[in-house]
């Protein structure tokens, strides 16, 4: 396949897998000006589940639908704590991360479990195209679908009342209470949307690297965070749909730069400090452009 | 945002044209064999194993820069950057992958799959549960390599030699390490047979080792640390700490968090490991098939650090240090 | 319409900060009738409890115990803010407290038209919905009706006021509350957006209550007027009591009902 289509077609698989989480944290850091930090917790568990049960014999499939169902409970908490128990955003989402470790501890009975001799959604796919299991092809064309779905799904809902609604609680929390918007209810159905997303990345992320570990979301949320901000400062989107393509667009151009850092034969423990330098090089170049032809720089955005 | 997209990838496009040469000297011609090595993070048992996997292979005749290139990458405990690293890995057709604990063969074997390059693994305690191998005495298909799993009873009668009289042990360890868990299990079952009681404590990362430690003081008589990254590795201070400031002895798994200042143990030596892992790579380039190589285990020695002891507050008897494989000093 | 109260308020009290140094008592025992249809200007100093009214009758906290607020019947007086919008309308004295700055006008205004409604999984902005936006619009003049794909946080304080205006009364609630809502505009751009607050309130027959400090305005619009001092209403004019008053007959008026020195220059000088 030639070194730069190896490079380019894995980070588009990583990319559209790791969008998936990156449109979860949108969803709630951007949408509903809520950070949650769940995230961490929600991705391994939906790996743990989709794990458990494909060893238990249920259809790959339906395992990652089940995943979903338990992301979308974990951040249903999340928002419960915040609204009904008053608990801040940030403090919510630490206490559902730091529950959830030992929750995934108990789901998997253990750290770790192995699907290295189980069948897959990517073997199934890989039969249905026959293809050899582990082809790129295959996971880009899981992840391309999936992702399309999850696309084309959001992007009709935020476009719906409700998707109003929940967009405009993020806006603006006071109007959307006088125009007789329960905005409990649309935190609780952002933060679970969110995070029944990162847990649907993380059943399919098991099912490719095989084997669920309650280590696994260790630094999600980070990887989330950058590839929304990455996104928003490279692609400078306007409207929904191009807000989620963003994340998606930042969660390649992350996991590129990484696959980059790992190919350029470093000391292995100097890979996080590369990788660091490369997004930190790559969104400095609209800045620089701008001092250069004397454009106006708009103020340093926080977070 | 078109421009800025442009941009973007003529970025990378830069990038991966300067990655170009130091990737293409993988390509593999008649004498240069690509061997590659990945390890989830640094810790010096499995900087060990790796280099005993580089000197076994070169005593075989395989050496560096002369007819082997080896490609090392390590995630420093980032799984899902492991999982590039395997899936770039594949990517160069190397001859074998070497890839060092669980985590990281089970990402390897898996990215692999579909292909019929040969993967060693070493320092992975359970081979069968974790998927590798289909049982202890087959190699899988392009799968084989040396388990770390060893047998519980010497480490207890290692201990009862020092202390014939304990009667509660402890154990401080990562419930989220697969290894450590296993090891756990193990080790509780086998004190049962000897008539002692165990009680545990858990560390969920390093920032928690301390506190891990304290909780066992008093609980206890001595404390026992499995092959854990965490509390054996980059925590393994803090647990000497605890030991000497309470005068509480603690044995260990590993030669690697014995020399640091435990009282003893009965180590794998990890160094052997990578060795054997070297002659397996060895075997295979000679042109053996890997199915035919059956995974392995790993022999045990008892260290013993008598000095160290005395800081904890107990003197090793000298039949036990003369009966010992390896005596450890300041 | 029929002369029955479409809004009656009985006893409302209010306390902030009870039992400690700064206790205060915003409100005092008000009792309020207001009738279908009536447009009430309500003006005081700073501190009489105007804003504290409105705050109850809009929901965003409740009376002390004992008070009721009255809507059509039912006492909506204990229920959350989001259950009181079913019934009322408000536009706040800062443009970007009643607009979301980041979504745009039509998005806005759809998200105005449900108010008191439930939401559900239709898409909010159809060609239908658009047609009844511009409607809503275009009298206004101001062009908004041509750029409904504007993100309202690139119009100006005046546009954005406008479209508050418009979003609140869309929905033809039974009331409409008014906080000073041209208070922070230039004088231009107030008289437009005054204007339009009678145009869209006589031609939709919305009963109104407007917060002004601005005695001369609150002499001019409206049909009824109170005057409200340290949680208490002290004047209330029908609309034949009002007619051909002066400021000056409305200080004597104040200082007559009650009992205190009329010195609040903030009235007087934007009068």
């Amino acid at each position: 396949m030639g070194v730069v289509g190896s490079v380019l077609s894995f980070s588009c698989y990583e990319g559209l897998v790791f969008g998936l989480v990156a449109i979860g944290v949108y969803l709630t850091l951007r949408v509903l000006a809520f950070p949650d930090l769940t995230v961490d917790g929600s991705y391994t568990l939906g790996g743990a589940v989709a794990a458990v049960l494909i060893v238990a014999g249920v259809n790959p499939f339906l395992a990652s639908l089940a995943a979903i169902g338990a992301g979308f409970c974990a951040g249903l908490i999340t928002g419960i704590l915040n609204t009904k128990l008053r608990i801040p955003a940030l403090l919510a989402g630490i206490l559902m991360m730091v529950g959830l470790y030992s929750i995934n501890l108990r789901i998997m009975s253990g750290a770790n479990v192995s699907l290295l001799r189980e069948v897959t959604s990517f073997d199934i796919i890989a039969n249905l195209l026959g293809m050899r299991n582990g082809s790129i092809v295959v996971s880009i064309i899981l992840a391309l679908v999936i992702a399309a779905v999850v696309f084309f799904i959001l992007n009709w809902f935020l476009r719906t009342e409700i998707g109003l609604s929940l967009r405009a609680t993020g806006d603006n929390e006071q109007m959307v209470r006088s125009l007789g918007g329960d905005t409990d209810k649309n935190v609780l159905l952002g933060c679970a949307i969110s995070n029944g997303l990162v847990a649907l990345a993380g059943a399919i992320v098991a099912q490719g690297q095989g084997f669920a570990d309650v280590g696994m979301g260790i630094g999600m949320i980070v990887m989330g965070l950058a590839s929304v901000i990455i996104g928003e400062a490279l692609f400078r989107p306007k409207g929904v749909a191009w807000l989620l393509v963003a994340a998606v667009g930042g969660a390649f151009v992350y996991r590129l730069f990484i696959t980059i850092a790992l190919r350029m034969g470093m000391a292995p423990g100097d890979l996080k400090l590369i990788t660091a330098v490369l997004v930190v090089i790559a969104l400095a170049i609209p800045y620089i452009r701008k001092k250069a032809r004397r454009e106006w720089i708009p103020p340093a955005v926080r977070w | 945002m078109k421009k800025g997209m442009i941009l973007m990838l003529g970025l990378c496009l830069i990038l991966i044209a300067a990655a170009l040469p130091v990737v293409s000297s993988c390509d593999t011609t008649e004498e240069m064999y690509t061997v590659c090595i990945t390890q989830i993070a640094t810790h010096p048992d499995l900087d060990n194993n790796r280099q005993g996997i580089i000197d076994g292979m070169a005593e075989m005749g395989y050496v560096e820069g002369e007819n082997v290139e080896f490609v090392i990458r390590n995630p420093e405990g980032d799984m899902t950057t492991q999982a590039t690293i395997a899936e770039y890995f594949v990517s160069l057709n190397p001859d074998i992958i070497q890839a060092i604990t669980t985590p990281s063969a089970q990402t390897v074997v898996a990215a692999a799959e579909g292909t019929d390059i040969a993967i060693i693994f070493s320092s992975v305690t359970d081979p069968v549960a974790a998927g590798l191998v289909p049982s202890w005495t087959e190699a899988a298909a392009n799968v084989t390599g040396v388990s770390d799993w060893f047998e519980m009873p010497p480490q207890i009668e290692l201990i009862l030699s020092v202390m014939p009289d304990v009667q509660v042990l402890g154990i401080a360890y990562n419930a989220g390490e697969v290894n450590a868990s296993v090891q756990a299990e193990e080790f509780k079952a086998a004190a049962a047979t000897f008539g002692l009681t165990v009680v545990e404590a858990t560390a969920a990362s390093t920032a928690d080792v301390y506190a891990a430690g304290m909780s066992l003081v008093g609980r206890c008589d001595a404390v026992w640390i499995p092959t854990c990254n965490t509390v054996g590795g980059v925590g393994i201070e803090s647990i000497i700490q605890v030991g000497e400031e309470n005068g509480l002895p603690i044995f260990g798994s590993a030669l690697g968090m014995i020399e640091t200042g435990l009282v003893g143990g009965c180590s794998v030596d990890y160094y052997w490991v990578g060795l054997q892992a070297g002659y397996m790579a060895a075997r295979i380039l000679d042109g053996e098939d890997i199915a035919d190589i059956a995974p392995i285990k790993a022999a045990v020695s008892t260290i013993v650090y008598p000095a160290a002891a005395l800081r904890m507050g107990i003197t090793i008897p000298q039949s036990v240090i003369d009966a010992a494989d390896v005596v450890l000093e300041d | 319409m029929s002369a029955e109260s479409l809004l009656q308020l009985k006893k409302i009290s209010k306390v902030f900060s009870r039992g400690t140094v700064d206790e205060v008592k915003a409100l005092n025992g008000i009792s309020l009738d207001v009738k279908a249809e009536d447009y009430i200007t309500v003006i005081g100093s700073n501190g009489a409890g105007k804003t504290t009214m409105l705050n109850v009758i809009g929901g965003v906290f409740p009376p002390e115990r004992g008070g009721k607020v009255i809507v059509d019947g039912t006492d909506i007086a204990g229920l959350s803010e989001y259950k009181h919008a079913a019934y009322v309308g408000r536009v706040y004295q800062d443009p970007n407290i009643g607009t979301a700055a980041k979504m745009t006008i039509e998005e806005n205004l759809a998200m105005a038209v449900l108010r008191g409604k439930s939401r559900g999984l239709r898409v909010a902005c159809n060609k239908q919905r658009r047609e009844e936006f511009r409607e809503a619009l275009a009298p206004l003049k101001l062009g908004l009706e041509g750029r409904l794909s504007a993100l309202v946080g690139t119009l100006s304080s005046g546009q954005r006021q406008a479209v508050a205006l418009v979003m609140a009364t869309i929905s033809r609630p039974a009331l409409l509350l008014l906080d000073e809502h041209s208070a922070n505009l230039d004088p231009r751009t107030a008289q437009i957006v005054l204007g339009l607050t009678e145009m869209i309130v006589k031609r939709e027959k919305i009963t109104t209550l407007m917060v002004t400090h601005n005695m001369e305005l609150a002499l001019r619009y409206g049909n009824r007027l109170i005057m409200m001092h340290e949680g208490r209403i002290v004047v209330d004019l029908n609309h034949e009591q009002r007619t051909g008053l002066t400021i000056n007959d409305l200080i004597t008026a104040f200082e007559r009902a009650s009992g205190s020195k009329f010195n609040e220059d903030e009235l007087l000088l934007r009068g």
